[in-house]
């Protein structure tokens, strides 16, 4: 088995005229958690899109297990391998929590109702979600809550690799917690990720790389420690200097 | 106010009161029949317009420009004075029916197509994300929202269809408004039996307006439309 589970390979996206993404190269190694940081208009938002080709992404291959994906038409196979957590949740708002998590086992994998509703409830089960809030609707659940079914639902599908849109980016502060813990616990589960998010903490806790992302390229890349604690570049610095400071911590003396 | 009192305590009130009921089948019927067609024909269109081949989709809107276009009394004379000239005479009520039928799904088209637009990106991507096809997203997410979104609007605009009906007057359906205009004349009288009439509308259309809103209020705090 190749350690390899996603290489991206001179990916390039052009919204118009505009260079969204220009010539990005990474790997993603079985069962790692990769972070992804950076202002907002980086690109990594289209940058997680184009992995699951909710974007098609202008140039470059894309390589999921082996399987250029890329170049494959039958895109909603592809995407029913990633896992997509969205940082607005993106629940099916006419579904409750339970029915959320099985569509796309009962009307993407096509498993027998039984061993789909099996499977939901061990996913539900896994990220914190108990048998009481089962039959509600998303709008009866907290954010916390709606984002947590929503990473039940993409670990449901049992997917190859699951992507984290700023999943804590819309919550209030004392939701972040259950939505990180649950992150972590799977990644210590060997879930491969990739996680774009402002969330230093998990970064550094969690990740076993910090790529930072900034006019549609990836400008840095290493360890969290030496990412997020000694960057190397001017851009990066001022970027950590500042995003430290929200965390009202002083990394270093020179905090602007 | 004492004129109307005097005329309930007549005996002829019952009558008269009876006459204008006696005909709500037929308002009921001609509305109904009318409403029901308008939506079968209007969700096709709708159908056509959002996921149709290009041609098509400009033909849909041509139709809906053209016959929002026309006054509903001028689609009834049409089909009831125009239609014998080619051979095809039809009883009025038939042509009320088919004529507030091409009227009014124009409008239901409108309503449809905002309710499939109406499902909002973020719940389409979603779909998408999980692997669902274009069809199953369409018939798993879209559809079940869209329908949800659509109510409030279909049943405000049974209302409408509804108060319009009494349109089918001028081409000599027997209908409540037709009847109560028929009492008046014969009492030489019209403000009570109208406003007997217009109180027999009001006692339909406010029940449908409360539940319209009800489902309304329902789709906001489910976070399917905006508040």
């Amino acid at each position: 088995m190749e350690s390899n589970i996603l290489v991206v390979e001179n990916l390039w996206k052009f919204y118009g005229r505009e260079v969204i993404l220009k010539n990005i190269n990474f790997t993603v190694k079985r069962g790692e958690t990769k972070v992804i940081i950076g202002p907002s208009g980086a690109g990594k938002s289209t940058l997680l899109r184009c992995i699951n080709l909710l974007v098609r992404p202008d140039r470059g291959r894309i390589i999921l297990d082996g399987d250029v994906i890329t170049e494959r038409r039958d895109v909603h196979n592809i995407r029913s391998q990633i896992g997509f957590v969205f940082q607005h949740f993106n629940l099916f708002n006419h579904l409750t929590a339970i029915d959320n998590v099985l569509l796309g086992l009962i009307k993407v994998k096509k498993l027998p109702r039984e061993e789909a509703m099996r499977r939901a409830k061990e996913a539900l089960l896994s990220v914190g979600i108990t048998e009481e809030l089962w039959r509600k609707y998303p709008a009866q659940l907290s954010g916390g809550q709606q984002q947590r079914v929503a990473i039940a639902r993409a670990i449901a599908m049992d997917p190859k690799i699951i992507l984290f849109d700023e999943p804590t980016s819309a919550l209030d502060p004392e939701l972040i917690w259950e939505v990180l813990n649950v992150m972590e616990k799977l990644s210590r589960n060997g879930m491969t990720m990739i996680v774009v998010t402002h969330e230093l903490g998990f970064a550094i806790k969690v990740a076993h790389e910090v790529m930072f992302m900034d006019g549609g390229t990836i400008i840095e890349r290493g360890p969290p420690n030496q990412i997020l604690l000694n960057p190397k570049g001017e851009r990066i610095k001022r970027f950590m200097d500042r995003m430290w400071y929200l965390y009202s911590l002083n990394r270093s003396s020179k905090v602007a | 106010m004492n004129n109307v009192m005097s005329w309930i305590k007549d005996i002829q009130f019952f009558t008269y009161v009876n006459i204008i009921l006696s005909s709500i089948t037929t308002t009921f019927i001609l509305s109904i029949a009318s409403f029901i067609l308008a939506t079968i024909v209007a969700l096709l269109l709708s159908f056509i317009e959002v996921f149709g081949p290009r041609p098509l989709v400009k033909a849909v809107e041509w139709y809906v420009k053209i016959v929002r276009g026309i006054p509903l009394i001028l689609a009834l004379f049409i089909f009831y004075y125009g239609l014998p000239r080619f051979g095809f005479p039809l009883p009025p009520l038939y042509s009320a029916i088919i004529g507030i039928t091409l009227v009014d799904s124009a409008y239901q088209e409108q309503l449809f197509k905002g309710a499939i637009e109406g499902v909002s990106e973020k719940q389409i991507e979603a779909a998408y994300a999980i692997g669902l096809t274009k069809w199953k997203a369409f018939r798993h997410v879209i559809l079940p929202q869209a329908f949800r979104i659509a109510i409030p609007g279909w049943i405000n605009e049974f209302s409408i269809v509804l108060k319009d009906s009494s349109i089918a007057y001028a081409i000599g359906v027997t209908e409540i408004f037709t009847q109560a205009v028929h009492v008046a004349q014969v009492i030489a009288d019209y403000l009570k039996p109208l406003l007997l009439v217009s109180l027999i509308y009001l006692c339909i259309c406010y029940p449908l307006s409360y539940i319209s809103n009800r489902f309304h209020r329902r789709l906001i705090e489910m976070g399917m439309i905006g508040s």
